[in-house]
């Protein structure tokens, strides 16, 4: 069986990262390159870095800022962040990422199915972000969590899969930096729907919550506050479990 | 004696010679930091049955001015081995203190771990203060082209100013500083100056740096340093002076007993200072501080001088692949190409003199006087 990957989440903005409280108030978390440099040094399995609010500023993504962050990155390195066209996907790749992600274009599923036909599969991602509404059922929305998608998730997501996207992240903005544990319910409904891999994002806290989520079908987890800040008074401190912690822990 | 021979010259006791131009030697051959040392140390630190008494007296009294309160104490937490043994040791003796860490940018991952090894083991709360990379950045940057030696000056003072305002903040009354007389003693001025002195780091900022406001960049004038002082009676407490503080053994009991690790170098456990004391020091300005180092280890009966000159034979980085790797991250980081570092490299060197400053006119008038006297120009 593949190793489960554990994978930390950055935001940048501007020519820092932050990091975001249920997609609201904002945290600045320091240079990007020092974090990445900390995270090869740690061993991370692979990195995520996402220009968060690239597509609602309507930018196209940063790509010498991405090359400066690839360059220093030993782990495979996914981007997400104002990609709309199989231009911006090509000069992405072209900076030495790995996998690039689509959010906010991912109703275009055409996009993905040109995509996923030219750079494989598996290095085509789409994350999709998940607010629950008042009377409980998850909704998707794009441009960091300002728009509501129009269509339905269980559609979203199944039109996402037919259209060949290799991989799922599945964020929840509600539980996204409490730390408190994963959007279970979410992880199990949307993995026994699809057949391609999901990365449960939004909650972790502490080792345990990447069990759960394991357990309810992800298929590996991702971080950003439980990676980046340690203690009560969440201080900025870069952290990542040990190879032995994390064996313990999802074997 | 001319000037040449003067500098071929090393202190008799110390390693200390004449990559610091104001050094003086008297009769013996011993160097004005080995006097000063010895005129100093009993006033510094306490030894024996002394210590032990007043150690206990101030450590009751910090936890008298916590009673009731989250935190007794302030310490600054960098992951080396001055401020990590300072953590242990209190903790040891039943303390409650805040850490506090200054994120600057550079931390390797060998501070974050050491940081979150001994916190975790010690159970210390953290805060983490991470000035804006672009301010920050723009201010090392200005210093470097400003081709003083002080390149360190804007992470030193931003630490004391950090401690301060969030001793003032919080309440806190002390401040537990790692700075200890026994294996740090010496200041040698030529090579490092203004921990205190906010007048020339913005006089720095203002001719080099891009024109950034340094509102985000923690700092303080000798009014704040008054107002926390007296008004507000935040103390400062170098612990270790109240022990007999030895390095390794001290190194010995972290790495025992919290897992800690030591990162091949005085404060290596930043990036930035690496690079800075391993090869801008020793190749721009000719300075090599394990030179300042050792001699205050001689002085405290922690190396011989034959251990010491041999330490400084060797290379002042840990390895060639670590500085490459260093050097190209530098590079990066300050979005410089070769040529463009390699230019600042070859600039004529500096001194804060050279700028605005608070050091105080007397003491440079002293300073001549005494080099007159030495040189036997001005009569005793
Ligand atoms: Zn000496």
């Amino acid at each position: 069986m593949l190793k489960t990957r554990v994978i930390p989440v950055l935001s940048l903005k501007g020519s820092g990262i932050i990091k975001t409280h249920k997609f609201k108030t904002q945290t600045y978390l320091g240079d990007p390159l020092n974090a990445v440099k900390i995270f090869n040094e740690k061993e991370v399995d692979e990195l995520v870095i996402l220009d968060i609010f690239a597509s609602k500023e309507n930018r196209e993504p940063n790509y010498s800022k991405i090359k400066n962050i690839a360059t220093e990155c030993f782990m495979p390195l996914a981007y997400g962040g104002g990609i709309k066209t199989i231009e911006h996907i090509k000069k992405v790749f072209d900076q030495g990422v790995e996998k690039v992600i689509i959010n906010s274009a991912s109703t275009n599923y055409q996009l993905i199915t040109n995509a996923a036909k030219i750079y494989g599969t598996q290095s085509i991602v789409v994350s999709v972000d998940i607010k629950k509404n008042i009377w409980g059922s998850h909704e998707a929305y794009t441009f960091s969590g300002t728009k509501k998608n129009k269509i339905s998730l269980d559609s979203h997501i199944q039109n996402i899969a037919k259209a060949g996207a290799g991989e799922l992240i599945l964020q929840s903005i509600d539980n996204d930096s409490v730390m408190k544990g994963f959007d279970l319910k979410l992880i199990e409904k949307v993995s026994n729907q699809l057949e391609i891999p999901i990365v449960a994002l939004g909650g972790a806290g502490e080792l345990n919550h990447f069990k759960e989520a394991i357990s309810h079908g992800a298929s590996a987890v991702a971080a950003g506050s439980m990676f980046v800040f340690k203690g009560k008074h969440r201080a900025v401190l870069i952290n990542y479990p040990t190879q032995k912690d994390l064996k313990n822990i999802l074997n | 004696m001319n000037l040449e021979e003067n500098k071929q010259n090393i202190c008799s006791r110390c390693v200390m010679d004449g990559s610091d131009p104001e050094i003086t030697y008297n009769s013996q051959g011993v160097c004005n930091h080995c006097e000063r040392y010895d005129s100093l140390v009993q006033t510094r630190t306490f030894s024996g049955d002394v210590a032990k008494t007043e150690l206990s007296k101030v450590i009751a009294s910090i936890k008298a001015s916590g009673k009731n309160k989250e935190y007794d104490c302030i310490i600054g937490v960098s992951g080396g081995v001055d401020s990590t043994y300072v953590a242990y040791r209190i903790k040891e003796m039943g303390l409650n203190p805040l850490a506090i860490h200054f994120d600057n940018g550079w931390n390797s991952e060998l501070a974050v771990s050491n940081i979150e090894k001994t916190l975790d083991k010690l159970d210390i709360d953290l805060h983490t203060y991470v000035i804006d990379w672009d301010v920050f950045s723009d201010l090392q940057k200005a210093f470097l082209n400003a081709s003083t030696p002080d390149g360190e000056i804007p992470t030193d003072h931003a630490i004391n100013a950090l401690l301060f305002k969030e001793a003032s903040k919080r309440g806190i009354k002390y401040i537990i500083s790692g700075m200890n007389f026994a294996t740090e003693s010496m200041a040698v001025r030529m090579w490092s100056y203004g921990h205190s002195d906010w007048t020339y780091i913005k006089d720095v900022y203002k001719k080099f740096g891009n024109g950034q406001s340094l509102k985000p960049y923690p700092h303080f004038s000798f009014f704040d340093l008054f107002n926390w002082t007296f008004l507000k009676r935040i103390k400062v407490v170098s612990i270790l002076n109240y022990m007999d503080y030895n390095k390794d053994e001290a190194m010995e009991v972290l790495k025992n007993e919290l897992d800690w690790v030591y990162y091949g170098g005085k404060h290596y456990e930043s990036v930035y200072t690496r690079f800075y004391q391993g090869y801008i020091l020793p190749k721009k300005f000719n300075i090599d501080k394990r030179r300042g180092h050792v001699s205050d280890l001689i002085r405290a009966g922690q190396l011989t001088r034959k251990e010491a000159l041999k330490e400084l034979e060797k290379e002042t980085y840990p390895s060639a692949e670590m500085l490459n790797h260093d050097m190209d991250f530098v590079h990066k980081k300050f979005d410089y190409t070769e040529k463009e570092f390699n230019q600042i490299m070859k600039q004529p060197t500096k001194s804060f003199l050279e700028f605005k400053n608070k050091a105080s006119k007397v003491d440079k008038i002293k300073l001549v006087l005494n080099f007159l006297r030495k040189k036997g120009i001005l009569s005793k």
